[in-house]
């Protein structure tokens, strides 16, 4: 299966973005990194080019919020088949409640959110999801 | 004698560079191009052999080009990247999936680049692009996407050729193929100008366009010139304006083999294309700060004067810098506030002063990024960038 990844924004939290990667090699997927400070338009694209199954979009500085308001416009600009959304990381800044943050990017288009979760339990989890797909 | 006679046929002047000596040449209109050469070059042409001869040329105008891709971050972005380094100045795009509701073409185009998907995607194109490939009047087409469609296109395009897809496996940029093809394709093109063909009479070495030379030499220019990495080359043509960066001054998923990337302003020149040079000064909410600054007023852009012509020129400097900087949405947006080293190349440096010069960048960086300080600015006087590319 392949995945698409990568840091959304102006986000430079490169180590993460490499034990991700390495963590879904690991598990078996083909994984397409497109590294750190990438466009949402960016991954929109990189999903299409490759014909990926999974977007996984990771944000540890906060600012995901503010870069994935526009996902839902966006996805409905292209033609995607049975992709998995997913997002992972540190998705608040500053007070937020983070019993409203998954809400919140569940709604903005995503199918699976961890907040501050561990790694390896959201790629179960997403394994999981694919396997229930199947 | 046996040392390298290069030569570059440029839109206005041609340039003939001997043992470091380099001498330009205004172009006399009323005769072709090679009895211009020929008349005013003949002993230097006579004492060459034709292997030790050089030619680069911007004369014919170079390739239009169409690029249909899957994607404006990928398949798009690669394909111009590539068209550009090639020496094209003219490309129009298409986003695939928008092609039903993409205008056609009117004019007819050189060569039209098909790109979408890495090798293992299946099913990126269909009935719709030989549909509007049916309307379009284009002489060439080549296909660099992924290898599944290769089948269908074939089935449907007619003359299609097929060449290693742009985008590699793992989605980074893959030059080389396409840039051979399109360096020939320009070859082929020069063979069919009888203005320019006639050439090939005086060499046996490939004749090649002056961009793609230029952007060659990039990463020679500190060998001859006291730049610093990351610099940008600035060509203020007569038609065009090119400018060559380093590729450390973008924030982008390319990298090329160079390191040295090109981007062209088809209507930025200050003569052939002067009038849309003055109408983009005209809506630049700058300019007006510009002029004032430079003590002309606005009535300047329609005088035909030595005055105006160095205005313009200035003006088109301005004008560039603002083009790809991050106040300009455009193709590419260069970082300048890293930038070290602007060098300064084309007809502009026998016109502007280098206190002109600096005078002008010092405002853009003033005014538009608000620094204290401007990068140096260097003034190729002799023209020879060109030179330190055509050396192989």
């Amino acid at each position: 299966m392949k995945v698409v990844t990568g840091v959304v924004g102006n986000d430079i939290h490169v180590v993460a973005n490499r034990l991700i990667d390495i963590s879904l090699e690991e598990r078996g997927f083909e994984v397409f990194n497109l590294g750190v400070n990438t466009y949402l338009e960016e991954f929109m694209d990189a999903v299409i080019e490759t014909d990926a199954d999974v977007l996984l979009i990771s944000s540890l500085n906060g600012e995901a919020e503010g870069w994935c308001r526009d996902l839902k416009i966006l996805k409905s600009q292209y033609d995607f088949r049975d992709v998995v959304f997913m997002i992972g990381g540190n998705l608040g800044v500053g007070e937020m409640d983070p019993e409203l943050i998954v809400p919140k990017f569940r709604n903005y288009g995503f199918d699976l959110v961890f907040h501050q979760v561990d790694l390896n339990e959201g790629l179960d989890r997403l394994e999981a999801t694919l396997e229930a797909r199947k | 004698m046996n040392s390298k006679l290069m030569i570059d046929i440029g839109s206005t002047y041609f340039k003939v560079a001997r043992e470091g000596e380099i001498e330009q040449y205004f172009r006399d209109f009323n005769r072709n191009i090679f009895d211009d050469l020929s008349g005013k070059c003949a002993d230097l042409l006579k004492a060459c052999r034709p292997e030790d001869i050089h030619i680069c040329s911007s004369a014919n105008g170079g390739l239009s080009t169409l690029i249909i891709g899957l994607t404006n971050s990928f398949s798009l972005k690669y394909a111009i990247n590539i068209a550009f380094n090639s020496g094209i100045n003219i490309i129009d795009t298409v986003l695939y999936p928008k092609i039903e509701q993409e205008p056609v073409p009117t004019e007819m185009i050189d060569v039209v680049i098909v790109v979408g998907g890495i090798d293992s995607v299946e099913n990126v194109f269909d009935e719709k692009l030989p549909a509007y490939l049916e309307k379009v009047n284009y002489q060439n087409i080549v296909y660099v996407g992924t290898k599944k469609s290769v089948p269908f296109l074939q089935e449907h395009i007619e003359n299609l050729v097929v060449l290693e897809n742009v985008i590699s496996d793992k989605l980074k940029i893959r030059e080389e193929a396409l840039k051979t093809y399109l360096t020939d394709l320009y070859q082929a093109d020069i063979m069919g100008k009888e203005d320019i063909k006639q050439l090939y009479g005086i060499t046996v070495n490939q004749i090649f366009s002056t961009p793609y030379i230029v952007n060659r030499s990039l990463s020679r220019i500190s060998e001859h010139m006291d730049v610093a990495d990351p610099f940008i080359v600035v060509d203020i043509g007569g038609a065009t304006t090119d400018i060559h960066y380093s590729r450390d001054l973008v924030n982008d998923n390319i990298l090329t083999d160079s390191g040295y990337d090109r981007l062209v302003f088809k209507k930025l020149g200050v003569f052939k294309s002067r009038e849309s040079l003055v109408h983009t000064a005209k809506n630049n909410e700058f300019v007006f700060e510009l002029l004032e600054h430079l003590n002309v007023t606005e009535n300047i852009l329609e005088e035909y004067s030595e005055k105006a012509t160095r205005t313009l020129m200035q003006l088109a400097i301005f004008l560039v810098l603002y083009k790809v900087s991050k106040h300009h949405a455009s193709y590419i947006e260069l970082n300048l506030e890293i930038l070290n080293s602007i060098v300064l190349t084309g007809g502009i440096t026998k016109v502007l002063t280098q206190e002109e010069v600096d005078d002008i960048v010092l405002f853009f960086y003033r005014k538009i990024l608000h620094f204290h300080h401007a990068p140096k600015i260097l003034l190729d006087h002799n023209y020879e960038i060109w030179t330190y590319g055509i050396k192989e």
